[in-house]
C-alpha cells in the first residue's frame, strides 16, 4: 500500500515537473515557434556583407518547409544595423526584450558583435556563428557563445605555412587592412613564419578609405615579397593584385576566406585573380556535394532574383548549421540550458563547412567554443575555375 | 519674430511663470520615462541625449559663433577613449575620468581653433574635417587606446552604486544632459553668449566693439569640445565597446545636420535636431515592417528596384526629410516653432 | 630615383581625379557659395545607369558615354531647379545641408537599385593595363585622366574668360543683383553652372568607375577633391587643379617615405598649414571684408 503511494506521488510529482516544463517554456519559443534573431548591414559600406543574413532567412525558409525543426518553424527576425554598433545593441534590445528571441545565429561585424556580446551573454542567451573569425569571441570563451567562423589567425598561419613548405617561399610578406580582422592575420603568419626562423619581410598596412594601391605595392616590392598575404576585403585585394599587374610585380597572391568567392573576384578583376591562392572555410560556389545542390535549389525557390549565388550567402547557411543541429538534438523540450549542452555535444559534425566539435564549457580552452578548426586551400584557375591544393588542414 | 527682445529679458533663465511651469513638467517627465516605457526606449533615449549633448556643443560653435566644424566626431572619439582609459589606466573613478577626458578634448578644441582663427567657410570645414579623420588614425596607432583593434568599457561604478542597466545609466544620463543644457542656455544669455553673437554677425564690427577674437573664438572651439567629449565619454558606455572606426566622417557630418536642422543658435533647436534625426537614424531600420508601407516597398523593389538594397529606403527618407525641413524653413524645426507659436498667437486672424 | 620618379608618375595618376572633382565642386562653389557635398553622388547615379544599359542592354560605348554626361548634366540642372532654388531664405550652411540630404536621396536610389555588391564598368580600356616609361609604370586609364583633366581645365578656363556664357557666370559670381540689372538670367546662369559641375564630375566617375564601382566609390574622391578646392583657393579653376595634383604628390612621397598609414589624411595636415599662411588658399585673391 505503501509502495504504492509513492508510486503514485512519484508520478503525480513527474506529470507536474513535465507541465511545469511546458509551462515556463523558454523566452522566445513557444509549441510552434522558434524565434531566432540576427543583424546584418544591408546599407553602408559594409553592406556586402549583408548577404550573409539574407542566406540565413533562405536557409530558414527551407528547413520550414521541410516542416520545421521537431515540430516547431522558425520565426526568423533580422534587422539592419548598417555595421554600425549602436543600431545592432538597439535592434538586439528591441527584439530581445520586446518580443523575446531563444538565440542570436551568426551576425556580421566584429564591433557589432562586441558591443552586444555583454548584453547576449549576461542574460545566458545562445549566439551561434557570429560571421567573423576574430579571436574576441573566443578569448575568453563564453559559455553562450559558439563560433563557427575558423580564426583568421589560423588561417595566416595554414596559409604561411603552405606558402614556406610547400611552394618554398622564403620572402613572405602581408598586406592587411588596419583593424582587427587584418592584425590577426599579421599575429598568425609571424607566429608561423616563427616557427619556421623567418620573419615577415614587409607588413603594409591598407586603410580602408585608400583607393591608389601604388604605394602598397611599391613597399611589398621593395622588399622583394615573394608571396603576399591579402589581409583584406575584396575590393582592396582585387585593386592590389591589379595594380601589381599593371606594375609587373607578380609574386605568390594569397588571401583569406574573406576573398574567397572565385567567380566574383575573378569579375572584378578582369581575370588578374587567376592563380591566387585562398583559403576556403566551407565548400566552394560550384561544388557538386549533395548538401550544396539542396541549398542552391533553396536559393532559386526562395532567394530574390537578384541575390547573387556567393560565398557569403550560402555562408550565411553555414554559419547557423551547427545551431539548427543543436536545436534537433535538443528535441521537443526546448530551453537554452539544453540547448548548451546539446551543442556542447557536437562532434565531427559536417555540413557545407568543415568539421565542427565543440566540447564543455572550459574556461581555460578556447577551443571548447571554436567549431570548425579546419581550412583547406585552392588556387584560382582560368575562368574562376578552383583546383582544390590541399586536404582539409589544422594549424599546428 | 521674437526671438530677442530686450536685454533683461533675455538674462533670465524662465522669461514667465509659463516657461517654468513647462519646465518642470518637462522634468517630471524625464524622470518618469524610465517607469512608463519599456527598457529599449530607455536605451534610445540615452542614445538621443548623447546626441543633445554633442548638438548643444555644435550649436555653440556653430550656431552662436559661425564657425562650421566636419570634425566633431574627433572630439568625440577622444572623450570616449579618454574616459576609458583614464578609468583602466590611472584608475579614477567614472565622474573623475569623465569630466578630466573631456577637459582634455577642451584642450584639443582649443588648439583646434587656433587656425581656425584665419579660416572660415570651406576652408575651415577641411581643416577641421582634417582633424576629424586623422584623430581616429592616431588614437589607432597608439596601443594604449587598443589601437585598432578597440577597447571595452570597465564596469560602471559610482560611489556605492554599480550602474548596469540601461535605467541607472538613463538617471546620470539625464542629469548631465540637463544640467549641460541648462549651463548653455545661460551661458549664451551672458556676456559669453552675446560676444560669440557678435562674433557671427561681424566678426571684425565685434573686434572694433573690444570683443577680443582670439579669446572668444577658441573659446567656442574649446567649450563645444567639451559638451562633444563629454558626450564621448558616454557614448562609451552605452555601447561598452569602441573601435576607431566608429568616429567616422558620417558621424560628424550628422553631428552638424542635426544643428542645421534643428536651428542654428538655439538650445531648443539643438536638442530638436538631435532628438530628431538620432531617433530617424534609429528607428527608420523597421521601416519595412510599417504595415502596407512595408508591403508596398517591398511590391516596388521586386519590380522596379532590387530586393536586396531594399533597406537603402532609409537614407532615401531621412534625405527627404532633411531637405524639405532645410527648404521651407532655413531656421529648421525652431524656426517651424516660432512660425506655430506665432499662428496660434494671433488665431484665428 | 626611379622609386621617387614613380612616386611623382602615381602622385600625378590619382591627382587628376582630385583634380576632376575639385574642378566640379569649384565650378559651383565660384557662382553660388555652395559646397556641394552632393557632387560625388551625382556622378554615381549617371554612372550606374551606364553601367545598367552597357551591362545588360547592350548599348555600345559611344551611346552610352555621352549619354552619360548628358544625363548628368540633365540632372544637375535639375537638383538645382527643383531643390536648391526652392530654398526660402538660403543660408550656406542650410545649402550644405540640403546637398547633404540629396546625397543621401541619391546614395539611396542607386543602392536600392543595384544592391551593394561591388561591381566592374566596361571600358575600352582595362583598368590594369599599364604602360612603362622606363621603369616608371603609368595605367592607361590615368594618362587618359590626366589628358582629360587638364583638357577640361583649359576648356573651362578659357570657356569662363572668354565666352559670353562664361563672363555672365563670373558677374552673377560678384554681384548678381548688378548681375540682373544688366539683363544676366541669374537664375538661369546658376542652373547651367550646375549642370557644368555635374558633367565634369561626371566625366572623373566615368574615369573611375572602370576599376571597381560601389556606392561608396565617390565619397573619397569628393573629398579629396574638396580639399584641392579648399588648397587652390575654392574659386580658381587652375588653384583646384594644382592643389589637386600636390596633394596626389604628397600622398605618395609620403606614403612612400614616411609612413602608408597616414597617406590619406596627410593632405588634410598640408591644408591646414598652407591655409595657416593662405587663409583663403594658394590662388585666390584675398578680398578684405566688407563690414
Amino acid at each position: 500500500m505503501k509502495r504504492k503511494g509513492i508510486c503514485i506521488t512519484s508520478l503525480v510529482s513527474a506529470l507536474l515537473l513535465a507541465l511545469s516544463f511546458s509551462a515556463t517554456a523558454e523566452e522566445g519559443v513557444t509549441d510552434t515557434t522558434i524565434r531566432i534573431g540576427q543583424w546584418g548591414p544591408q546599407t553602408g559600406p559594409a553592406a556586402p556583407w549583408g548577404a550573409v543574413a539574407r542566406g540565413t532567412g533562405v536557409y530558414f525558409q527551407m528547413i520550414n518547409d521541410e516542416g520545421g525543426i521537431n515540430g516547431r518553424k522558425i520565426d526568423y527576425r533580422m534587422f539592419d544595423d548598417a555595421y554600425n554598433p549602436a543600431k545592432t545593441k538597439a535592434g538586439v534590445k528591441e527584439l530581445q526584450e520586446g518580443i523575446g528571441i531563444f538565440g542570436w545565429a551568426s551576425g556580421v561585424g566584429t564591433a557589432c558583435g562586441l558591443s552586444v556580446k555583454d548584453y547576449l551573454m549576461e542574460r545566458k542567451i545562445p549566439w551561434v556563428g557570429p560571421a567573423a573569425g576574430s579571436l574576441h569571441w573566443i578569448s575568453p570563451p563564453q559559455k553562450y557563445l559558439f563560433a563557427v567562423y575558423p580564426l583568421y589567425y589560423s588561417e595566416a598561419q595554414i596559409l604561411t605555412k603552405y606558402a614556406v613548405s610547400t611552394l618554398g617561399k622564403k620572402r613572405v610578406a602581408i598586406a592587411y587592412q588596419n583593424d582587427d580582422y587584418g592584425k590577426n592575420g599579421v599575429a598568425g603568419a609571424e607566429k608561423q613564419l616563427a616557427k619556421q626562423g623567418l620573419k615577415l619581410v614587409a607588413q603594409v598596412p591598407v586603410e580602408v578609405a585608400d583607393t591608389d594601391m601604388k604605394p602598397h605595392i611599391m613597399q611589398l616590392r621593395k622588399a622583394e615579397a615573394d608571396a603576399v598575404l591579402l589581409w583584406v576585403g575584396p575590393v582592396h585585394a582585387a585593386r592590389i593584385v591589379g595594380t601589381g599587374a599593371a606594375m609587373q610585380f607578380q609574386p605568390q597572391w594569397m588571401s583569406t576566406s574573406t576573398c574567397s568567392d572565385f567567380p566574383f573576384m575573378f569579375s572584378l578583376t578582369k581575370g588578374l585573380w587567376k592563380n591566387v591562392i585562398v583559403a576556403n572555410f566551407g565548400e566552394l560556389p560550384d561544388s557538386t556535394a549533395p548538401l550544396m545542390q539542396k541549398y542552391k535549389k533553396a536559393h532559386e525557390k526562395y532567394a530574390a532574383k537578384d541575390e547573387r549565388w556567393g560565398v557569403f550567402f550560402y555562408a550565411g547557411f553555414g554559419f547557423v548549421e551547427p545551431m539548427v543541429e543543436g536545436l534537433k538534438r535538443t528535441g521537443r523540450d526546448l530551453t537554452r540550458e539544453r540547448f548548451v549542452k546539446e551543442m556542447e555535444g557536437i562532434r565531427n559534425f559536417k555540413g557545407i563547412f568543415g568539421t565542427i566539435d565543440y566540447a564543455p564549457y572550459e574556461p581555460s580552452d578556447v577551443y571548447s567554443r571554436q567549431g570548425q578548426k579546419e581550412v583547406f586551400l585552392t588556387q584560382c584557375m582560368e575562368d574562376a575555375k578552383a583546383k582544390r591544393l590541399t586536404d582539409w588542414m589544422e594549424p599546428d | 519674430m521674437d526671438m530677442k527682445r530686450d536685454y533683461y529679458e533675455d538674462v533670465q533663465l524662465f522669461s514667465s511663470g509659463v516657461k517654468l511651469f513647462w519646465f518642470i513638467l518637462l522634468i517630471l517627465f524625464l524622470a518618469l520615462y524610465p517607469l512608463l516605457f519599456k527598457n529599449y526606449y530607455v536605451y534610445v533615449a540615452n542614445y538621443i541625449a548623447i546626441n543633445v549633448l554633442v548638438a548643444i556643443g555644435l550649436n555653440l560653435l556653430v550656431g552662436y559663433t559661425g564657425q562650421i566644424s566636419l570634425g566633431h566626431s574627433g572630439f568625440f572619439a577622444i572623450g570616449a577613449f579618454g574616459t576609458i582609459v583614464l578609468m583602466t589606466e590611472a584608475h579614477f573613478p567614472f565622474l573623475l575620468a569623465l569630466f578630466a577626458a573631456a577637459l582634455v578634448t577642451a584642450v584639443f578644441g582649443f588648439l583646434i581653433g587656433l587656425p581656425a582663427l584665419r579660416l572660415e567657410g570651406p576652408y575651415l570645414s577641411i581643416a577641421t574635417l582634417g582633424f576629424g579623420l586623422s584623430i581616429t588614425r592616431i588614437i589607432g596607432r597608439i596601443e594604449l587606446f587598443g589601437g585598432r583593434q578597440g577597447l571595452h568599457a570597465p564596469e560602471l561604478v559610482i560611489g556605492p552604486w554599480h550602474l548596469n542597466s540601461d535605467r541607472d545609466f538613463y538617471y546620470l544620463l539625464i542629469t548631465i544632459t540637463v544640467i549641460l543644457t541648462l549651463a548653455a542656455r545661460n551661458l549664451v544669455k551672458t556676456k559669453v553668449g552675446r560676444a560669440f553673437v557678435a562674433i557671427r554677425d561681424a566678426d571684425i564690427a565685434a573686434q572694433t566693439m573690444g570683443v577680443n577674437l582670439m579669446y572668444y573664438k577658441t573659446l567656442a572651439f574649446a567649450l563645444s569640445a567639451f559638451y562633444t567629449g563629454l558626450a564621448g565619454g558616454l557614448y562609451a558606455f552605452v555601447l561598452r565597446f569602441i573601435e576607431p572606426e566608429l568616429f567616422s566622417l558620417l558621424m560628424s557630418i550628422l553631428f552638424l545636420a542635426m544643428v542645421v536642422v534643428g536651428g542654428l543658435g538655439s538650445i531648443f533647436g539643438a536638442i530638436a535636431g538631435a532628438v530628431l534625426l538620432s531617433w530617424l537614424d534609429l528607428e527608420l531600420r523597421n521601416i519595412l515592417s510599417i504595415p502596407y508601407l512595408g508591403a508596398w516597398l517591398e511590391v516596388l523593389s521586386r519590380s522596379y528596384f532590387s530586393i536586396t538594397g531594399v533597406s537603402n529606403i532609409q537614407y532615401i527618407l531621412y534625405g527627404f526629410i532633411m531637405v524639405l525641413i532645410m527648404l521651407f524653413e532655413p531656421l529648421g524645426i525652431f524656426g517651424l516653432w516660432i512660425r506655430t507659436k506665432i499662428y496660434w498667437r494671433t488665431w484665428p486672424f | 630615383m626611379t622609386d621617387f620618379l614613380q612616386m611623382i608618375a602615381s602622385g600625378i595618376a590619382v591627382g587628376s581625379s582630385y583634380a576632376l572633382m575639385g574642378l566640379a565642386m569649384v565650378i559651383i562653389y565660384k557662382t553660388s557659395e555652395v559646397v556641394n557635398f552632393a557632387q560625388g553622388e551625382m556622378a554615381l547615379l549617371s554612372l550606374f545607369l551606364t553601367y545598367m544599359v552597357l551591362e545588360f542592354h547592350g548599348v555600345p560605348y559611344y551611346v552610352a558615354f555621352p549619354g552619360a554626361l548628358l544625363f548628368a548634366v540633365f540632372l544637375g540642372c535639375f537638383l538645382e531647379f527643383a531643390v536648391l532654388r526652392r530654398a526660402k531664405e538660403p543660408n550656406v550652411l542650410g545649402m550644405i545641408i540640403i546637398t547633404i540630404g540629396i546625397e543621401m536621396i541619391l546614395m539611396g536610389l542607386v543602392s536600392w537599385k543595384f544592391g551593394a555588391d561591388p561591381k566592374t564598368m566596361p571600358f575600352p580600356i582595362g583598368p590594369y593595363d599599364s604602360v612603362a616609361i622606363g621603369e616608371v609604370f603609368v595605367s592607361s586609364l590615368e594618362v587618359l585622366t590626366f589628358v582629360t583633366a587638364i583638357a577640361l581645365m583649359v576648356v573651362l578656363f578659357l570657356f569662363f574668360r572668354y565666352s559670353k556664357l562664361g563672363v555672365a557666370m563670373k558677374a552673377t559670381q560678384q554681384n548678381s543683383m548688378a548681375a540682373r540689372l544688366m539683363g544676366i538670367k541669374t537664375k538661369r546662369i546658376l542652373m547651367i553652372t550646375w549642370g557644368i559641375s555635374s558633367f565634369v564630375g561626371c566625366t572623373a566617375g566615368l574615369l573611375i568607375a572602370p576599376t571597381t564601382m560601389q556606392p561608396y566609390m565617390m565619397w573619397d574622391p569628393m573629398l579629396k577633391g574638396f580639399a584641392a578646392a579648399v588648397m587652390g583657393g575654392m574659386t580658381s579653376l587652375p588653384g583646384s587643379v594644382f592643389g589637386a595634383y600636390l596633394i596626389g604628390i604628397i600622398e605618395n612621397l609620403f606614403g612612400g617615405y614616411i609612413s602608408i598609414e597616414f597617406k590619406s589624411v596627410v593632405a588634410f595636415f598640408i591644408i591646414v598649414l598652407v591655409l595657416c599662411v593662405k587663409p583663403s588658399g594658394l590662388f585666390a585673391r584675398h578680398f578684405v571684408k566688407k563690414v
